[in-house]
């Protein structure tokens, strides 16, 4: 996964609610079906958020994961 | 179709503007269709000339502490997550009755105002969404 070229890393630590889905869904304005973003986030809303956001957007989370304090979601991008 | 969020700000209480920034950028970065409509003494947010905006006196004792949590949990000024949510879509319009009540014009607003409009006109563009009066 982490070698995939076209992976772009959205880097919200620190951000509070709503931040984290601000960044992701600007991120997602630039994107392309195909595209995979990696969101790191430390604001705890952002589990529950993805969710929302995947579903109303018809997105994919491909995974989420604790790593180094922070919270890392892998979205791969299904409809634009 | 990603939905739509229509808020009406009246209150013009301090404590108030910070759901408005939440929520307004939140929706907006949902991609739902997001306005709000200022009416009340809330304008007095949306001028350009700068007014305090005052604090529920039986939360005031609080409102030390609560500036703390938010500067420490970095939570941005209401206005800076209202323009973040203009960025991504969202419209604010200004009462037009209201704005004559209280001897303000077009003119007088700030950039966060879009247009002056008619409750007419809301609620034909909130028509079919969620609304929520803060």
């Amino acid at each position: 996964m982490a070698d995939d070229p076209n992976r772009r890393l959205i880097d919200a630590r620190g951000k509070a609610c709503p931040g984290p889905i601000t960044d992701l869904s600007l991120a997602y304005r630039r994107s392309k079906v195909g595209d995979v973003f990696e969101l790191w986030a430390t604001d705890p809303g952002i589990r529950p958020d993805l969710q929302a956001w995947a579903k109303k957007t018809g997105n994919e989370i491909v995974s989420v994961e604790e790593r180094d304090g922070a919270i890392v979601a892998v979205l791969r991008i299904r409809a634009r | 179709m990603a939905g739509k969020l229509s808020i009406i700000l009246f209150s013009g209480t301090a404590d108030k503007f910070i759901p408005l920034g939440v929520l307004t950028q939140g929706a907006a970065a949902m991609g739902m269709e997001t306005r709000v409509f200022v009416t009340g003494f809330a304008l007095l947010g949306f001028t350009k000339e700068r007014h305090e905006l005052p604090f529920p006196a039986e939360f005031a004792a609080m409102a030390p502490a609560l500036a703390k949590g938010l500067t420490a949990k970095q939570v941005p000024p209401w206005d800076a997550m209202l323009r973040q949510a203009k960025e991504l879509g969202a419209r604010v319009y200004a009462c037009s009755m209201m704005s004559g009540v209280m001897g303000l014009e077009r003119g007088d607003f700030n950039a966060l105002v879009d247009d002056v409009v008619g409750v007419a006109t809301f609620l034909e563009k909130a028509e079919g969404g969620q609304t929520l009066f803060i």
